[in-house]
């Protein structure tokens, strides 16, 4: 801007001409740049003191504003790089530890003159420089430090190797100048992110990699796991902290993990299954602190944790695998359940102390337990004889609340199970004798385990265990109600019955046995009251399962009461009598079967503390002509004394193999349950899908066997074993029934075979299929000839009888369905309602041939109802009965079903074509 | 906090203001904040040897409407004409 004059807007102003004049010479311009190069000088020389900021801003201001900018702008360029040169020199020549002293120091003062610079030439940074888009001042100065001084080659490497030997000597454990350090770093980051990327953090990674490696090779081979692990916990520690200190925090994840794949990943292996300090042994020795260690060391690397797991899994399953196929332990189911409890809440522990509850470690737990609990086919009748004897004894010095958390363990445990439907079985018999003989401790805990079976399968799994608890309770209120209404019989000797429904107790065969006279009385007396109060029942006594109290004098004056079984009873009963019985005697006198006598009777004589009887010959062996006798020397500390108990034990190897068969024997009907059910909802499956749908629906009880499942559809598809291959509706119904009976209750009972079973349901079956004229009317949808057709039906029937001659009469059944369907069609008819005839012939079960029969012979005797035309027969024409009685076929024949059910409309076709074929059939049976 | 500073004219005359008021000009700031041990900041002087008194006068008075201005009492800072371009030359110079 040089000398343009103002034009002023008023006239009587003027503008004075400039003050200042600036004389435009380059002489001047390189003055002022002398003055400026002077002070730029003294500034690196750190004698700024003296300068004047305004006069060197007015000077740089001046040279911009005249145009000189690109002079100011190279003139301070090369100023500054020359200064930067003597520094670099500087620098080089220092000694040892104090390269780094002096870089920092040299740093700070370049700095310092650059800001000051920057300050004196801000008008041109502003002005100039975004003009011509040249680097403002400040970055202008940074380059030229990173350029010149470490980027210099000489002064890099150097640079490189004294911090990277500070760094290894801190590691090492030397105490180092980190602020110094932090300065150097913080220079080299200010230079730009690539300068500190390239020159420092890529060599810092290279070498703490190769430290580390170093460092944990030398660890793994000196120390056990446990010592490893606390080891390389340290260094990730010690790298975070020192990333605080002196680094960029973006090096912090990147060092991390280089230590993490150093010193972990790389030995997970070997650390892992190291002998004698590795995962294993920590497992089993409960080493919660290391184990926690080593879940966090690994969490933080990729397939640490998969690792852990996997190792841990095998390990489970091995174990399980011993307990559970030790011969030893499954001697004593309780010892195995208990067992496999305590391993579960070890494992669980850890889990939970040292894992972190980490859901992962929780499924694999869950997953190995499954495996291995079911390797043993005999684990879910342990588990319940387990429950069976917690029951009986509760839990060694604990309360309700001790039994309750220890049947949830059990209830864990149960969940593990894929045959819970043999539980189910074991359990119900040992519930029945627990509840039977009285045994159960608590009578709430009984019940709240049913609950929580009830939570975890379903009502229907329950529902025969709860009404075992209700027959209980309402024996209870039975007897009560027998002594009020007999209160004679309170003295003497009383009866406490208990009365189980059929279908609820596990089915137990009745034992003969007789009872002494003053038992059967009360027996009988109360059969009678019962029987009184609820008729259509029928009572058995169950004699092998009771108990009885018998009041018992020894010797002198000893007096016990003895709590034995009703078989031991009989026999004691016996010696009322005489003193002295051989077996042939008892065995004749009780009628008991040979087994269980000799059973009892050994309870009774062989087992010592209990000798009741004497026995002769003294041998353990009940013979044949062996002789009892009261033991007159009998003692025992105790008033009551318990003989012979019936306790639930492990099953032998026949009653094994029974149960077992039984089981498989009710999964069949509930496999065809669930085909039906499923093919109902989709109509249309493919054979593995249905495989797969059958598994998962039954998986709460059950584990299905495909090949089981493929038998049964198969039993399903082919048709039963009679001759009605045509109806299938009849067949469908027959074997909706036969299903039904198998799954409601224990058909063992009735006693009927399979063949008797099919046969009975087919007759159920057909003949619940009476038609109800009612029915048909809404059906159809003509509810409005209701009172016509039944009037019409019992005219027919008048008429139609009347003409039979009277020895035909009785045979004659007008309850078939043929009659009322073929009324509601001709009345519909009559009243030019629309109905479907195959349908309605469908719906009737009958063939099209016979249907237009009793039609035609409806229509010839009862024109009046039905006809339509003017035909008109007199009824004695007819060929009266004969032929159409004749015509309703004894016997079905295959018509054309050579494939599947060729319904009633392609049926229609087919007669069109073969309608006299059919005539001259009917001929032939008539 | 109360500091002033002196801002002298090309005639030589001194204008005490706040130290505060003074920072509203980029370039007086930078002038006082330079790390560099200028003059300026150890005295708290600046010499203007091309700025005159009465353009001088009236930067100051802008220095305090500004800081007015700024607190929230809108008013107008009036310019005589005839000051208009030397001011706005000081400014440029000032960046302010």
């Amino acid at each position: 801007m040089s000398n343009n004059n103002h034009n002023p807007r008023k006239k009587n102003f003027q503008i004075e001409a400039f003050k200042h004049r600036v004389v435009v010479d380059p002489k001047y311009a390189d003055r002022t740049w002398k003055i400026l190069e002077h002070a730029i000088a003294e500034i690196y020389n750190h004698n700024a003191s003296g300068l004047s900021f305004e006069e060197l801003y007015r000077n740089a201001y001046n040279l911009v504003l005249h145009k000189f900018g690109e002079k100011l702008y190279s003139g301070l360029v090369t100023a500054m790089t020359a200064h930067l040169k003597e520094i670099c020199n500087s620098i080089e020549s220092a000694q040892g530890d104090s390269f780094l002293e002096m870089i920092n120091r040299k740093w700070n003062d370049h700095n310092k003159a650059l800001h000051m610079i920057r300050d004196i030439v801000m008008y041109m940074d502003r002005t100039y420089v975004s003009s011509t888009k040249k680097t403002p001042v400040h970055e202008l100065g940074l380059n030229l430090w990173r350029d010149h001084i470490v980027q210099s080659s000489k002064i890099q490497t150097r640079l490189r190797n004294t911090l990277l030997e500070l760094v290894r000597k801190e590691r090492l454990g030397e105490v180092v100048d980190r602020l110094l350090m932090r300065n150097v770093i913080k220079m080299l980051m200010e230079l730009g992110e690539l300068v500190y990327l390239e020159d420092f953090e890529k060599p810092f990674l290279d070498a703490s990699a190769e430290f580390y490696k170093g460092e944990s090779q030398r660890f793994v081979e000196s120390c056990d796991c446990g010592d490893y692990l606390k080891k390389a916990e340290k260094p990730l520690a010690e790298e975070v902290e020192r990333v605080a200190h002196y680094l960029d925090e973006k090096t912090e994840a990147k060092i991390t993990s280089v230590v993490e794949r150093e010193m972990i990943s790389n030995h997970i292996q070997r650390l892992v299954h190291m002998e004698n300090s590795g995962l294993v042994k920590m497992l089993v020795e409960d080493k919660f602190e290391d184990l926690s260690r080593m879940y966090t060391l690994f969490g933080r690397v990729e397939k640490g944790l998969a690792t852990v797991r996997d190792v841990m899994t095998l390990h489970l399953r091995e174990m399980g695998k011993q307990i559970v196929t030790d011969p030893e332990k499954s001697k004593d189911p309780v010892e195995f359940v208990q067992r496999l409890l305590n391993e579960r809440d070890k494992y669980d522990e850890i889990i939970t102390k040292s894992f972190n509850n980490d859901k992962t470690f929780q499924n694999l737990l869950v997953s190995s337990f499954e495996f291995f609990i079911n390797l043993n086919n005999r684990s879910p009748e342990f588990i319940s004889l387990f429950v069976d004897d917690k029951m009986r004894k509760g839990v060694k010095g604990s309360g309700e609340e001790e039994l309750e958390v220890v049947f949830e363990k059990v209830m864990i445990l149960f969940r593990y199970l894929h045959e819970k439907d043999v539980f189910e079985k074991y359990y119900k018999q040992h519930l029945a004798k627990r509840l039977l003989s009285g045994r159960t401790v608590s009578d709430d805990a009984e019940r709240s385990l049913i609950v929580k079976l009830k939570t975890e399968c379903g009502y229907q799994f329950t529902s025969k265990l709860e009404g075992m608890f209700t027959d209980m309770k309402t024996s209870q209120d039975t007897v009560k109600g027998f002594y009020n209404t007999h209160p004679e019989l309170s003295e003497g000797t009383t009866i406490s019955v208990q009365i189980l429904t059929t279908g609820f107790w596990p089915a137990q065969p009745t034992v003969p046995c007789n009872l002494p006279a003053e038992v059967s009385v009360l027996c009988e007396k109360f059969k009678s009251h019962y029987l009184g109060t609820h008729n259509g029942r029928r009572l058995s006594w169950q004699t092998n399962m009771g108990t009885a109290d018998v009041k018992a004098t020894f010797g002198k004056s000893q007096r016990h009461e003895l709590n034995v079984s009703t078989f031991q009873m009989c026999v004691l009963m016996l010696f009322n009598g005489s003193d002295r019985l051989s077996y042939k005697e008892i065995e004749q006198a009780t009628e008991i079967p040979r087994s269980d006598l000799k059973r009892c009777l050994q309870s009774m004589a062989c087992v010592k503390g209990k000798n009741v009887l004497r026995k002769e010959p003294l041998s353990r062996e009940i013979g044949e002509e062996d002789c009892f006798v009261v033991n007159e020397k009998f003692v025992s500390k105790f008033y009551k004394v318990k003989i012979g108990t019936v306790v639930a034990q492990k099953e032998t190897e026949t009653e094994k193999f029974e149960t077992r068969h039984r089981v498989e024997e009710d999964r069949k009907p509930q496999i065809e349950a669930a085909v039906v059910r499923i093919m109902k909802s989709r109509k249309v499956l493919d054979h593995n899908n249905v495989i797969a749908e059958v598994t998962k629906m039954l998986q709460g009880r059950f584990l299905a066997n495909p090949a089981e499942i493929k038998k049964r559809i198969e039993s399903l598809i082919e048709p039963k074993k009679l001759d009605l291959a045509d109806n299938k509706l009849l067949i469908r119904k027959a074997a909706e029934i036969r299903r039904l009976c198998d799954v409601q209750f224990d058909s063992s009972i009735i006693g009927v075979g399979e063949i008797c079973k099919a046969v009975i349901c087919l007759e159920m079956a057909a003949s619940r299929i009476k038609l109800n004229v009612k029915e048909l009317a809404i059906q159809f949808g003509c509810v409005r000839i209701i009172t016509t057709v039944q009037k019409s039906l019992s005219a027919y029937k008048e008429r139609f009888l009347a003409s039979l001659p009277v020895s035909r009469r009785a045979n004659t059944d007008f309850t078939r369905p043929v009659f009322t369907a073929a009324a509601f069609f001709l009345c519909a008819r009559k009243q030019k309602l629309k109905v479907d005839k195959h349908r309605l012939i469908e719906v009737c079960g009958t063939s099209e041939s016979e249907f237009s029969c009793v039609l035609t012979s409806m229509m010839d005797l009862c024109f009046e109802f039905f006809g339509v035309s003017k035909e008109k027969k007199d009824p004695k024409e007819l060929n009266s009965g004969q032929g159409l009685v004749d015509v309703l076929p004894k016997k079905r024949r295959h018509d054309d079903s050579s494939d599947d059910e060729p319904s009633c409309y392609k049926r229609e076709k087919k007669m069109e074509e073969t309608k006299l074929e059919t005539q001259q059939e009917l001929k032939v049976l008539a | 906090m109360r500091e002033t500073v002196k801002l002298i004219s090309m005639e030589g005359f001194e204008f005490v203001i706040d130290r505060e008021a003074a920072m509203v000009s980029q370039t007086i700031r930078s002038m006082l904040t330079s790390p560099g041990g200028f003059s300026e900041s150890k005295d708290g002087v600046v010499t203007f040897p091309d700025i005159s008194t009465t353009i001088l006068e009236k930067i100051c008075q802008y220095f305090y409407w500004s800081l007015q201005y700024s607190r929230g009492k809108e008013t107008e800072f009036y310019i005589e004409p005839e000051l208009t371009l030397e001011l706005m030359m000081a400014a440029n110079y000032l960046h302010t």
